[in-house]
């Protein structure tokens, strides 16, 4: 496990999937309700249980691909969007972790908190919502 | 400038950092963001001063070649989360003011209580959803071109409301419509001791509708407004008999219904971006009944996005024949032709104008953005446009061209 991480070099980016803790129940989400989730604009999940968004940091190539995957916006465009959001009061951006294991971490603890990271990251501790 | 260089420095110690306590329930988490413009405007017409707000008393032209005035502002902003459903936000912006200092003010300051996930009630100061990026026309960030067009966002001087709003989102699919409505007065300096506009018992609903690349919004504002009153000036005309009574009522404007409407759209899939809007307002006063329009789009190339924006304005009425002076005795005639010279000399100031835009906006660093733009603005006949402190010599029905540059930050 610790030699997979050490091998997959940080600018190299697999594909970046969203992730819920092993110990959620949600195992699919349209591209829509994932969106949805990130973008401040749903806070529950499908089923209604509580949905927590979490954020790589500003800078990771993680959080840039998924944006451009999930809402087509580059890092300026998203900073743009929650700019909007935060100055008119209706919201604030997800948390964010300062690294994958954090997010790891962070996901596997909480059932009702989602995320995204690098496909080669992956373990059992978190599952991926397709 | 020394305001910017504290919030500058502000903003590398506390950036848009949250503090909760480990338990997370009896802390307030509290957010710290702000956002500013620095920005310069050179116009080529010396006889008049442009000016981006309707609160502005000078800009570039007459009073400065280039004006740092009318584009450049900071503001500072305090969101604070007590519960899951109560929060507060206090934003405070400081920006070129109606006695033309930047003392701050206040923008929005408002108490949140989410009943819902969908329902959200606000009490307090907020800037009024009116047209399409009313609420965020300030965050120059937020939006491709210099800043909102002219023609559009000078139609009401309204923009924020001390009162209450309620907000209902409803998703559909992939259909999220979020509707709101507001209720409130406002108290607002004019320029150049112009008085105090009052906007009372204003009320207002705002659909917007967003589903995939498309936003849509669509909304009515109904206000009871008082401009300034010219009452000397019209209890001048009340002077003059019946025909000077009616001059008086149809033109002065105090308590005045007035009625807006705004429906705008914007469709952007990412690599570009069209957005289009329609505003109409009436009142009936001197200010009479005004239609603007904008449209405009861009293309996204790495971090560029060149863009085209045309705008226009009409409103009516821009003159009116005023008191009949063949029906007066002779020594009233005099009076009565100053009178009506000064009534046209008002109604010429309904702006009837279109501009045309074209800039680029480049995103050069993490949180900045620079842009610079090039408008070439065209005076209906009859009109001083959205010119101000016009000067002798002015044209009116002429053109203008103006270039702009900024900077627009956020943190």
């Amino acid at each position: 496990m610790g030699l997979a991480m050490v091998l997959a070099s940080p600018t190299a980016i697999g594909d970046v999937v969203a992730v819920v803790s092993a110990k959620s129940g949600i195992t699919t989400l349209t591209k829509t309700q994932l969106a949805d989730i990130f973008l401040g604009k749903a806070s529950r999940f499908p089923d209604g249980t509580q949905a927590v968004p979490v954020d790589q940091a500003e800078d990771a190539p993680a959080r840039a691909e998924f944006y451009l995957k999930l809402a087509g916006r580059s890092a300026p465009q998203m900073k743009a969007y929650w700019s909007k959001i935060i100055f008119t009061g209706r919201g604030q951006p997800p948390q964010e972790v300062r690294s994958s294991a954090e997010l790891k971490k962070r996901i596997a603890q909480d059932p009702a908190a989602i995320g995204y990271i690098d496909e080669s990251l992956l373990d059992d501790t978190v599952r991926v919502v397709r | 400038m020394s305001l910017f260089v504290a919030a500058l420095w502000h903003s590398a110690d506390v950036n848009a950092e949250a503090s909760t306590s480990p338990d997370g329930s009896d802390v307030p988490m509290l957010l710290f963001s702000g956002f500013g413009t620095l920005g310069a405007v050179h116009s080529s017409n010396d006889r008049a001063d442009f000016t981006r707000s309707f609160f502005q008393p000078n800009g570039a032209g007459y009073t400065h070649s280039w004006s740092t005035d009318v584009d450049s502002l900071i503001a500072g902003q305090v969101a604070a989360t007590f519960t899951p459903q109560l929060s507060a936000v206090v934003q405070v912006i400081s920006e070129q003011s109606y006695n033309n200092t930047y003392t701050p003010q206040v923008e929005w300051a408002n108490i949140k209580y989410q009943f819902t996930p969908d329902l959200s009630v606000r009490v307090g100061r907020t800037l009024l959803p009116t047209f399409f990026l009313s609420d965020t026309q300030n965050i120059g960030y937020t939006y491709a071109w210099v800043r909102p067009p002219a023609e559009v966002y000078r139609l009401l001087p309204v923009d924020t409301s001390d009162g209450l709003d309620v907000s209902y989102r409803l998703h559909v699919g992939d259909l999220a419509n979020t509707i709101q409505a507001n209720y409130g007065h406002k108290s607002t300096q004019l320029t150049n001791n112009g008085g105090t506009a009052e906007a009372r018992g204003s009320w207002g609903v705002s659909d917007t509708g967003e589903y995939g690349a498309l936003t849509t919004r669509i909304t009515y504002q109904y206000t009871n407004l008082t401009l300034p009153p010219l009452d000397s000036f019209f209890n001048a005309f009340r002077q003059f008999g019946a025909q000077g009574v009616a001059i008086a009522d149809r033109y002065n404007s105090e308590h005045k219904p007035n009625r807006f409407f705004d429906i705008g759209a914007s469709y952007d899939p990412g690599d570009w971006f069209v957005t289009a809007e329609w505003a109409y307002n009436q009142n009936n006063s001197f200010v009479g009944q005004s239609t603007a329009w904008d449209v405009g789009g861009g293309y996204r190339i790495a971090k560029f996005t060149p863009y085209l924006l045309f705008a226009g304005a009409k409103a009516r009425p821009l003159s009116d024949p005023g008191l009949n002076v063949s029906s007066l005795p002779p020594f009233l005639i005099g009076p009565a032709i100053g009178l009506n010279a000064a009534l046209n000399s008002i109604l010429s100031t309904n702006p009837v104008q279109s501009t045309d835009s074209i800039g680029a906006r480049w995103d050069f660093a993490k949180h900045f953005d620079c842009k610079l733009q090039l408008d070439h603005i065209r005076l209906g006949a009859g009109s001083s446009g959205t010119f101000v402190n016009i000067q002798p010599g002015f044209r009116l029905g002429g053109t203008v061209d103006l270039f702009s540059a900024v900077v627009d930050f956020v943190w």
